[in-house]
């Protein structure tokens, strides 16, 4: 008989059962579901939902289990939950970090996408400065129960060590992954080479990501320079943000605002010369940003969570505090000197190779041989 | 690569002064056939659609729909299959994409990702200028509707036991896990016309009846007051892609 792992997340689909949430994270889940039906392991999630179970591919169930609380940005009853009702998994994987609070599987690993609490609204989802004291304490029970923690970025490491010095053994570093496959910079239009010159800003549409710096980028800088092309391409968490900015971009000439699959992004990307990952909070190591550097195009990027792990600054890539203006500079600096841009293009390319899908599966592979044996 | 076959499948009913036309002529330019299945129309409907190659009419001697939509729908699904499709689409006579599906169909049918596509449906609101967004007619807040889906021979095709708003597609296809929510939007002519409102109002608070006892708060919504209807102006958007390549048509 095979082994099973139980995988805990919030939404894997939305709570409704519905439709399946297509972002960064899911595309995550899917791999790792992938990775460990290869090395034949059985596999079952479990989320938030009114106990609906859907199959997310062959023989793949994802479970629901109503829960509807998150105190202090924790979900315990659906942590109880998990740790009664999935009985007869081997091994649990919490996807999430919190979802670890208060109690684990014995063989177990967590996952951490990046430091999610550094925008100044966090204090209001754990009630100020007065509950800010226990969630750290629930955050380090969290982080205590599981036997490994996987981090996809440096920066959450660092942090944790410098907060409880004790936790650092439990943490292994795997990057996120490109699937260089797809992401690559075969056929791509040179950079900087052909007219118009067209900038992407391949993410969704919030104010952690940048979108407002960008909107001002986009306006300033297609009303200055009518060789430019702004292309917006990515989805809002509230419908109403799609129809402001769809509207928006149609008073534009130069300036589109669309969203694609992931499977269409390889092909858009080597249409572009300039990818913006201006992030200003909760970032680990993007998937965007690894796949539109893989693709050649040449980024401008934040030193926020695990972005200063993928770039570094005027070697592969230009790292800048994300303000419009600090932006608009970026973006001038790559125009005055499209030679330069290249060399960050070209580097940029082999830099994203270290960050493959095959080295991610094999480091992936060494820490599930490690807990799970 | 092999491309996938799309067949539209669409009812019509006295549709000759309607928005028949313009569908087709759209319709044309990007799905491989359309099956029409004419519900008894009284008026040019018929030779409407015989004028466009891609077509192929069928037609019911008398009218069914009005009795039991279920029927109609159906049977145009059965005619439909026929066609040895690949992907489906489910159209009414009144409904117009935009014309960026014309570049970006050929990705949507010939993927592997995804079972179906979902679209965003503006209701037009006696006018073509403007659509309506209170409450359930919000274009923008309510869930996407399948539009296109892929073609499973193997699926049972069974229907539910509505005589109204018994929906396009067999019971099968109403559940499918691997969605895409395209941003590409749908025009929907069916309120345009004020004078039609009235009359569909009674026909759908009929049905209402038989089927659910009352009328449903959706069909009452459709004689609201002026006050109560809330109306956006439609904005044109720009093309950019076409089989993937982006392109500067403006």
């Amino acid at each position: 008989m095979k082994d099973k792992v139980g995988i805990l997340t919030s939404n894997f689909y939305d709570p409704s059962g519905e439709r399946l949430i297509y972002g960064g994270a899911e595309r995550y889940g899917y791999q790792l579901t992938k990775l460990l039906l290869d090395l034949d392991y059985e596999v079952e999630w479990w989320q938030v939902g009114s106990g609906w179970e859907q199959e997310l591919m062959d023989g793949v169930m994802v479970k629901s289990i109503p829960v509807t609380k998150s105190p202090y940005e924790t979900m315990p009853d659906l942590n109880y939950a998990f740790l009664e009702r999935a009985a007869d998994i081997d091994y649990a994987i919490y996807f999430i970090t919190f979802l670890a609070y208060p109690q684990v599987k014995e063989k177990s690993i967590s996952l951490s996408h990046g430091i999610y609490w550094d925008y100044p609204t966090f204090d209001n989802l754990i009630n100020g400065q007065q509950g800010r004291e226990e969630w750290l304490r629930r955050l380090k029970i969290a982080l205590t129960g599981p036997e490994k923690i996987v981090s996809v970025d440096t920066a959450f490491i660092q942090w944790v060590k410098a907060t409880w010095t004790g936790l650092d053994h439990k943490f292994n570093y795997i990057p996120n992954f490109v699937d260089l496959e797809k992401f690559n910079p075969q056929n791509r239009r040179e950079v900087l080479k052909e007219k118009p010159i067209r900038i992407i800003y391949p993410r969704r549409l919030t104010t952690v990501r940048g979108i407002n710096e960008t909107i001002r980028v986009a306006e300033v800088m297609t009303s200055e320079n009518k060789d430019l092309e702004f292309h917006i391409v990515g989805r809002g968490h509230k419908d109403g943000t799609e129809k402001e900015l769809m509207k928006w971009a149609s008073k534009h000439e130069r300036i589109y605002y669309y969203w694609q699959s992931p499977e269409r992004m390889a092909q858009l990307y080597k249409q572009m010369d300039i990818a913006l990952i201006p992030t200003k909070a909760a970032e680990g190591t993007s998937l965007s940003c690894l796949e539109a550097m893989a693709s050649g195009c040449v980024v401008i990027s934040s030193h926020v969570g695990g972005l200063s792990d993928l770039i570094f600054n005027e070697y592969n890539g230009l790292l800048v505090k994300p303000t419009a203006k600090n932006l608009i500079e970026a973006i001038s600096s790559l125009l005055a000197d499209p030679k330069q841009a290249r060399l960050l293009s070209q580097r940029g390319i082999e830099v994203a190779k270290t960050f493959s899908m095959k080295q991610w599966r094999k480091n992936w592979e060494a820490i599930l041989k490690e807990v799970f044996n | 690569m092999k491309k996938n076959k799309l067949v539209a499948m669409m009812p019509v009913y006295n549709e000759a002064d309607r928005y028949l036309e313009q569908t087709l002529e759209q319709l044309t330019r990007w799905v491989d056939e359309i099956v029409i299945l004419d519900d008894a129309s009284t008026d040019e409907t018929a030779n409407i659609c015989q004028q466009y190659p891609k077509v192929h009419l069928f037609k019911n001697e008398t009218r069914l729909f009005n009795q039991d939509e279920t029927i109609v729908r159906s049977k145009l699904w059965e005619l439909a299959v026929q066609r040895n499709p690949d992907w489906l689409l489910a159209i009414d006579a009144d409904e117009i994409f935009s014309d960026r599906i014309i570049d970006e169909v050929g990705y949507y049918i010939n993927q592997e990702t995804y079972q179906a596509i979902s679209f965003r449906l503006f209701d037009f609101w006696k006018s073509e200028e403007f659509y309506r967004v209170d409450g359930a007619w919000n274009p923008w807040h309510r869930p996407g509707s399948v539009f296109l889906a892929r073609y499973h021979p193997e699926w049972d095709a069974s229907w539910p036991d509505n005589v109204i708003h018994t929906g396009r597609w067999p019971l099968e296809y109403r559940n499918l896990k691997q969605i895409y929510h395209s941003d590409i939007r749908i025009k929907h002519f069916g309120w345009a016309n004020a004078e039609d409102h009235h009359q569909k109002f009674l026909f759908y608070s009929q049905k209402d009846l038989e089927q659910y006892g009352k009328v449903q708060p959706h069909t009452k919504s459709v004689m609201a007051l002026p006050n109560k209807v809330k109306l956006e102006e439609w904005f044109e958007r720009k093309r950019s892609l076409k089989d993937g390549e982006l392109v500067n048509e403006r």
